[in-house]
């Protein structure tokens, strides 16, 4: 099975089979731990991490539902809960003062009945992100891939914790209108 | 789906991982209960997980594979009698199964062995001329409000339910006639689920133990 795909490969990772786990590892784990270093930046933490990302996905492989996206990712949704997990613990300090609780500009979303993003295409939000100004899509993009707290975007940008929330959460809700449409 | 504005937004908020560490561990609390939302979180991870393609992949050194490899496959010394102790608990419920039969099989049984780390420990028996699973359930219980939910995988199809499992010993469930001929090569799962199973028909909660069945 030269070109067996990674769900089908996931698939049989849920059955216990271990040498369809080996293959998975080889097809996905350089994917995988760029992801790891570039959130948690030191070489050895990310080692760790991954080996603990595996593990999850050796266990958890039966829960993959195909219909809610690919196994890619699906793994990397884990990878990257896991390493961002290990960054809050790694700097508890970075708990910031003082930022507001979450309703911020919750009132101000439009239709919450609106909000199915379940329609997965993928490359759509590059060219969402380009509806918002540089800076913003700046942010997020640095939030996904490098793992940036609120407290580092706001440092980096220069503007209070709070501003940087919101701005944030308005990047959201422009950007989950754009992905639903 | 449905979930609040502030929700969704939440959600994103998580997927992008900018919460605060409070904050993230009382909304991944809400993810274990709330369906809803874990289906909102799935969908900003489909639709941000693009963005990765400005990581360059990296391989990682060998050591990490070898490390997952002792860590799932080769039980340390160390761990023996707590594998062993569960694994010889799950071997006396399959004898007390098989007894319980009220005559002598005619067909050939199967059996799955389920065990976790927590320390849950069920046992499925299929006898195949009957149509029937007994299964015997140990150890740790589910916690309160909430019940393990049986669940057979085969032929790559999604998992099928076949009911919730008793909170403690032993009890039957008979197997759709539709489903008879897939037991043999199936593998059974449990998963932790709201009181009275999946309210859905899909499993929910996080998966307790699988297993294939092995013919005995």
């Amino acid at each position: 099975m030269p070109d067996t795909t990674l769900d089908e490969l996931l698939a049989r990772v849920a059955l216990g089979d271990r040498a369809a786990f080996r293959k998975l590892y080889g097809q996905s784990s350089a994917q995988l731990f760029g992801c790891c270093l570039r959130i948690l930046k030191e070489r050895r933490d990310a080692e760790d991490a991954l080996q603990e990302i595996y593990i999850r996905i050796w266990h958890r492989a039966g829960s993959f539902r195909a219909e809610a996206g690919t196994a890619l990712g699906w793994m990397l949704a884990i990878a990257r809960n896991h390493a961002i997990d290990r960054l809050r613990q790694r700097r508890p300090g970075l708990l910031p003062e003082g930022m507001e609780a979450a309703e911020i500009l919750a009132d101000e979303a439009p239709n919450p009945e609106e909000s199915v993003l379940a329609s997965s295409e993928g490359r759509r939000i590059a060219a969402c992100l380009q509806e918002l100004d540089a800076n913003r899509a700046e942010a997020v993009r640095r939030a996904y891939v490098e793992g940036e707290s609120y407290l580092e975007l706001a440092e980096r940008f220069a503007v209070p914790l709070n501003t940087m929330r919101s701005w944030l959460r308005r990047s959201l809700i422009v950007l989950r209108e754009c992905l639903s449409r | 789906m449905s979930v609040t504005s502030n929700d969704s937004l939440l959600a994103a908020e998580y997927v992008l991982g900018v919460l605060p560490a409070p904050e993230r561990v009382i909304f991944a609390e809400r993810l274990l209960h709330e369906p809803e939302l874990v289906q909102e979180v799935t969908a900003w991870e489909a639709q941000m997980s693009p963005l990765v393609a400005d990581v360059l992949p990296s391989p990682p050194p060998a050591r990490v594979w070898r490390g997952i490899e002792r860590r799932l496959f080769e039980p340390a010394a160390r761990s023996y009698w707590r594998w062993l102790g569960p694994a010889i608990a799950v071997a006396l419920s399959v004898v007390a199964l098989i007894g319980w039969m009220d005559r002598a099989p005619q067909g050939p049984l199967y059996v799955a062995e389920m065990t976790s780390d927590e320390g849950v420990r069920l046992a499925a028996l299929y006898d195949a001329d009957k149509g029937e699973m007994r299964v015997s359930m140990a150890g740790a219980p589910p916690r309160e409000g909430r019940d393990f939910e049986l669940w057979l995988i085969a032929g790559g199809g999604a998992p099928i339910s076949l009911g919730v499992m008793p909170r403690e010993g032993q009890a039957a469930m008979p197997i759709p006639a539709e489903l008879r001929a897939l037991v043999a090569s199936a593998t059974m799962a449990i998963t932790d689920e709201p009181l009275g199973g999946s309210p859905t028909g899909v499993a929910t909660g996080p998966l307790v133990a699988a297993a294939p069945m092995v013919r005995i």
